[in-house]
């Protein structure tokens, strides 16, 4: 019974809940939204979203952060996309592409573990860096004849179906995340590390690694929503994707990651990148130009982190009252002593289902 | 003695009293911290405040500086009854107080540093000429010599705790509460500061000196108040008692049934370590530990206790000097080694250090397994996670509804003891303890010494670092002394508190006044 | 050892004050020193370099993101950020632009110069509201507003673009005019840099600004008001973002939706190279303009050189990561470890004599 009321109180079923109401929303202005070439359309605009932004939510957990993947998008897509054009095997180029995007992503761990720089500052750096390299190779040209296996892979259906062949692998990556974080024990490092870096260091754990590990991730996946990209939009350009940035963020903490790192679920990112995908959906049938959606989904963000703190209070406030009960043993006065007060350390808390 | 500024003692007995406290009395939850705690503070004094740890005086600097209000008994100042409410309104009645980490700006100068937030303007704009000026004549007139151009960050910390006194001075402090002012100080700090005290006390400040450290009390207070389990037992001049008379006086208290029986077991060498140095921190350390017993560790803040035990635990890493662990060379790379090769550390910062939070009691209480919850795969299992810790659980006698809690949602000895478990998981071979029951109740107090008891009888090597005289009196089979980084003294136990609180202070007992 | 002895010990951290005061020196004048000696190299090597129309051209760009930088370095120094200084720009360089239309007379100027101002702290008020009131980190409430800002943009810009017959001619002017023989621009730059330095040096706020940046806590405790300075730092980037759209109009004539694209970037880096700490409390006006100049300098050389004009962002970027990195292993060497001196001491802990020399009672 316990379970089913954290279930239903979580943060997950509030986006069920919303993605729910944008639907309805969304069917409202047009019969359209349901429809499968809609939702054929939709998924496929989304994908690149998604794979960035299960890259960077691990990033975001151990209490990092990783803005310089759609510089890493831009870099791997136009090498993928140049090295084809000059006729390379398309195997190979794309095995290149992955593996710069995965060194990437291991330039920024080096930096900010090894060296012990502030990620954002590097990370800011390193987008600005990686995006420039890609103007440096392309500079204002744009490729646009890819292979098929590339195109199809980014824009075709599964063979026989409705369903986009992108969205499968992407759904399929996600599985794989969700495993890791949630079932491995390399996960519950994420979440010790975000909680408390220096408990967890205290405890044995392997605090670099784990952190290094996920710059790595997040390199490698934006390598590869570099490559959905090239499929999707068949295009090759300098600067690629770069207004990709704001939506995986958003995903991420709307997906429930507190950006002070600990908490969250790979779930819960999937949900709220359909929702976000829905919702600039429906707002397109509304009307709504494509810079509307884009302020739209700003203004989520502000709410998604706003709503953070509200949900931990909320998660208190019910804690309290419904008898739940917790020790509050006497205190001990003048020592440091235990933290009585529910509210604790973080609001991590109150993200208990991501640890269960 | 006859400087014209200098307060005279009839001056001193005429006047009034600048602050009176009357029957304080303050209790957190049900333990009583004070009852019924009377003071009084007059101009051109140095009153020394002594008690043991848990005794009442931080709660009593907490009251005087306006962190936390009285439940009972009256705060008189100047005569007028008043309450001190917050930290500025004690600031506002001239109460201030610094503390061993003064709160500063490093990347401002000096000058502004004492003026923060208040600095001097000259028709709407700062006025940097007028603040450097008066920075420069404060320093002056209490003998001190600061460039106030300097930044921050360039200045060490005795330094930092002149400029926090000299900006109290500045905003118009009558009294002065001086928190362990001496513990990160070296001796030649110690000696500039102390001129300092005293030419503050010329000028008429009321001085409260804080601290542990008897020789120093000895030196420069005029008067003495020790408090012990939230009482006042004395109040004298200081010339009228002794160091001893003054331990005495502090740690009076019957060991009781609080403590567990040792079992003395002589197992051979498990660590040796020669010579261990770490500049600044600790140097030229060298013992033995062996397997069954329980090394205390007893010293001062700030001996660098904490330090060694960092550093044998690979947080830091010593400049020189070995160690051997069972007879093979062990150079402390990281925790994770110190882990691997069976050392455990309990840190004094629980919250902090000790345990993750945001993560329920199961996953604390394994952290330091998890590479062997984990299957072939590095898949979590987490059924093999319940049923570690609640063996564990049972190990640190932690009730069974405890276990699937939020760890912040338990209290501090229950914490402790998830900490306590997670250490016993990894089966260690050399447990150290760095304050272990700060900040627990009785009951629980009782119950983890009495685990560390039975760990120490099946072998396992126990340092115990404690700053409470009694309990590392009575926990440990031998004990060894720190005092500014080196190991003075080893005792064989029992021995008296005050023998070792006389090492730890470095006061020998022929020298007394 | 006698007291004075043991006082003038204590002085001894005071012998490094003219250390310390030629190391901030230093900073500024390297980084001088590396604007002089890029500029003799080009001026001598490359012919291109030499000529008025580049020269004016760089430097009225230089000018222009000086200004900005400015403004962002003021949110570094208090240890935010704000990466939607670009939008601000943009948006204002369109609105001031089309409305000044509607101001001609000899107040025109100074009617516009106040509306971009105003407008652009509008929008960075909208910055300090969602980091104070809710409590967002300022990296993600700025990336957030970033998005709506630039949407706005777009939908302000409704798919056209100003043209420069739209615009006053006191503003299209502006950038070939020169007072005194140094253009107008500079003149600007020049009057923003003695403006914000003496803000950050002589006033309340200037001060908060740094006790905000190097301590916040303590800042806190001593009763900064941190709120309504959060409000005042970000309104006065936003102004300053809002007075480079202006300049901007005036520089490029044409301003689209795509105005002050990419111009986050550049400004941070700006500010970052010329020596402001992204950690918060150290760095100077002078230090953005500086930054500004060097990175202007180098990107300038590198489209003549044929290099990339493209090598823009990659300058940027890798500026932002040596210049952070620099900057952590300098401070780490500089500040002194909170701790005591190693037990080099060989005084006995007291000697009462000497404080009784001294003047102080040694008890009794």
């Amino acid at each position: 019974m316990a379970r089913f009321r954290q279930l239903v109180l979580s943060w997950e079923a509030g986006l069920v809940v919303l993605t729910v109401l944008v639907v309805i929303f969304g069917q409202l202005a047009d019969h359209d939204l349901i429809s499968s070439f809609n939702l054929q359309t939709t998924a496929l605009n989304n994908v690149i979203l998604l794979c960035l932004a299960l890259g960077v939510a691990p990033v975001i957990m151990t209490g990092d952060i990783d803005l310089s993947v759609v510089g890493t998008l831009a870099l791997s897509g136009v090498v993928m996309g140049d090295l084809m054009a000059h006729g390379m095997a398309t195997g190979l180029a794309i095995a290149i592409g992955l593996v710069l995007a995965l060194v990437c992503g291991l330039i920024n761990g080096l930096l900010v573990v090894l060296f012990d720089l502030p990620a954002l500052a590097v990370t800011l750096g390193t987008m600005g860096a990686y995006t420039g390299i890609s103007f440096l190779i392309l500079g204002g040209l744009a490729i646009t004849t890819f292979p098929n296996s590339v195109v199809s892979l980014g824009s075709s259906n599964l063979t026989g179906t409705q369903v986009p062949f992108a969205t499968v692998v992407v759904l399929a990556i996600a599985a794989i995340m969700a495993y890791l974080v949630h079932f491995t024990t390399w996960g519950k490092s994420l979440f010790a590390v975000g909680g408390s870096r220096k408990a967890a260091l205290f405890s044995g754990i392997a605090v670099n690694r784990v952190r290094i590990t996920t710059f790595i991730i997040s390199g490698f996946l934006a390598g590869f929503a570099g490559l959905l990209f090239l499929g999707n939009y068949e295009t090759a350009q300098a600067g690629m994707g770069a207004s990709q940035l704001l939506p995986a963020i958003t995903a991420v903490i709307l997906g429930g990651v507190s950006a002070y790192g600990g908490t969250g679920t790979i779930p819960g990112v999937v949900l709220a990148a359909i929702l976000l995908a829905l919702l600039q959906s429906a707002l397109g049938l509304h009307g709504f130009s494509g810079e509307g959606q884009t302020m739209a989904v700003g203004f989520l963000l502000i709410i998604a982190i706003g709503a953070q703190p509200l949900a931990r209070s909320a998660r208190d406030w019910w804690r309290r009252h419904a008898g739940v009960r917790e020790i509050a043993s006497a205190g001990t006065g003048e020592s440091r002593g235990g933290s009585e007060s529910s509210s604790g350390a973080s609001g991590a808390e109150v993200r208990s289902t991501a640890v269960n | 003695m006859s400087d014209p500024r200098a307060v005279s003692e009839s001056d001193k007995l005429v006047a009034p009293p600048i602050v009176e406290l009357r029957g304080i009395k303050r209790s957190f939850g049900g333990l009583q911290a004070l009852s019924g705690v009377s003071m009084t503070l007059r101009r051109g004094e140095i009153v020394g405040l002594l008690g043991e740890n848990g005794a009442g005086k931080s709660t009593l600097v907490k009251i005087l500086t306006g962190v936390l209000e009285p439940d009972g008994g009256q705060i008189v100042i100047d005569g007028e009854i008043r309450r001190v409410s917050n930290p500025r309104v004690a600031r506002e009645l001239g109460i201030a107080a610094t503390y061993q980490e003064p709160a500063v700006f490093p990347d401002l100068d000096v000058a502004e540093n004492l003026f923060a937030g208040r600095q001097p303007t000259r028709r709407g704009i700062i006025d940097w000429g007028s603040m450097y000026k008066t920075a420069e004549e404060v320093f002056r007139e209490i003998g001190v010599d600061l460039d106030p151009h300097v930044p921050l960050y360039q200045l060490g910390i005795a330094d930092r705790q002149i400029i926090e006194i000299a900006k109290s001075l500045i905003s118009g402090a009558r009294v002065l509460i001086l928190d362990e002012p001496t513990s990160v100080l070296s001796s030649r700090e110690v000696d500039s500061l102390f001129i300092l005290l005293n030419s503050l006390r010329e000028r008429g400040i009321s001085l409260v000196f804080v601290s542990h450290k008897l020789d120093e009390v000895k030196a420069i207070t005029d008067r003495v108040v020790v408090l012990r389990d939230g009482a006042l037992v004395a109040e004298k001049p200081t010339a009228d008692v002794s160091v001893s008379e003054l331990v005495q006086m502090m740690c009076g208290r019957a060991i009781g049934e609080l403590y567990p029986s040792l079992t003395r077991v002589a197992g051979d060498t498990i660590l040796e370590v020669k010579h261990l140095t770490r500049r600044g921190y600790f140097q030229d350390v060298s013992f033995t530990l062996r397997r069954g017993e329980i090394l205390g560790l007893a010293g001062l803040v700030g001996a660098g206790r904490t330090e060694l035990a960092e550093a044998i635990f690979g947080i830091s890493q010593a400049e020189s000097g070995t160690m051997t662990l069972d007879g093979v060379a062990y150079t402390a790379t990281s925790p994770r080694h110190a882990v691997r090769v069976g050392i455990a550390y309990l840190p004094e910062d629980r919250l902090s250090n000790g345990l993750v939070m945001g993560m329920r009691v199961p996953f604390n209480m394994t952290m330091t397994v998890w590479g062997r919850i984990a299957n072939r795969f590095g898949r979590f299992r987490t059924r093999v996670m319940y049923r570690q810790s609640a063996e564990l659980a049972a190990r640190v006698q932690l009730q069974a509804g405890r276990l699937n809690q939020l760890t912040s949602s338990l209290s501090g000895g229950n914490q402790q003891k998830v900490v306590l478990g997670k250490w016993l998981a990894t089966e260690p071979r050399i447990l150290i303890l760095d304050e272990p029951t700060h900040g627990i109740d009785v009951g629980t107090k009782a119950e983890v010494l009495g685990i560390v008891a039975e760990l120490a009888a099946t072998g396992v090597a126990v340092i115990f670092i404690s700053s409470e005289l009694e309990e590392v009196r009575a926990m440990s089979t031998r004990l060894l002394v720190m005092r500014e980084g080196s190991v003075v003294a080893e005792f064989a136990t029992p021995v008296d508190a005050h023998v070792i609180l006389e090492a730890a202070s470095g006061v020998d007992a022929k020298h007394e006044s | 050892m006698s007291a004075a002895e043991m006082i003038s010990d204590v002085a001894t951290s005071s012998a490094r004050r003219s250390r310390v005061n030629a190391m901030v020196r230093r900073s500024d004048t390297a980084l001088l020193g590396l604007i002089a000696l890029i500029t003799l190299v080009a001026v001598a090597t490359l012919s291109d370099f030499r000529t008025l129309s580049n020269i004016n051209n760089l430097l009225n760009t230089t000018a222009l993101i000086a200004i900005v930088a400015i403004g962002e370095a003021v949110v570094i120094l208090a240890r935010q950020i704000d990466l939607s200084v670009g939008a601000i720009l943009g948006i204002c360089a369109y609105l001031v632009g089309e409305w000044s239309g509607h101001f001609s007379g000899p107040f025109g100027p100074v009617i516009g110069v106040l509306l971009a101002l105003a407008l652009g702290a509008g929008f960075g008020l909208g910055n300090a509201l969602l980091v104070n009131v809710f409590k967002m980190p300022a990296i993600i409430a700025t990336l957030a507003t970033l998005s709506i800002y630039t949407g706005l943009q777009i939908i302000v810009n409704n798919g056209s673009q100003l043209y420069l017959t739209q615009v006053p001619k006191w503003l299209a002017g502006l950038r070939g005019n020169a007072w005194f023989g140094i253009g107008t621009f500079i003149w600007i730059a020049a009057i923003v840099l003695v403006a914000v330095s003496f803000i950050l040096r002589r006033t309340r706020f200037g001060r908060d600004v740094y006790a905000l940046g190097s301590n916040p806590e303590a800042a806190a405790y001593l009763g900064v008001k941190i709120r309504l300075r959060t409000f005042q730092i970000f309104a006065l980037c936003g102004a300053l973002a809002g007075l480079g759209g202006l300049l901007y109009t005036s520089q490029f004539g044409n301003v689209d939706a795509t105005a002050g694209n990419g111009m986050n970037l550049t400004v941070i880096a700006a500010a970052v190279v010329g020596g402001v700490s992204l950690f918060g409390g150290a760095g100077t006006a002078l230090s953005a303009v500086l930054g500004a100049l060097l990175l202007g300098e180098i990107q300038n050389v590198l489209e003549l050189t044929r290099i990339s004009i493209f090598a823009e962002q990659t300058l940027q970027g890798a500026a932002i990561v040596i210049a952070v990195a620099v900057y952590a292993v300098v401070s780490r060497r500089l500040r002194r470890p909170v701790r005591r001196e190693a037990f080099l001491s060989e005084h006995p802990t007291l000697n009462p004599a000497a404080i009784e020399a001294a003047g102080g009672t040694s008890n009794g």
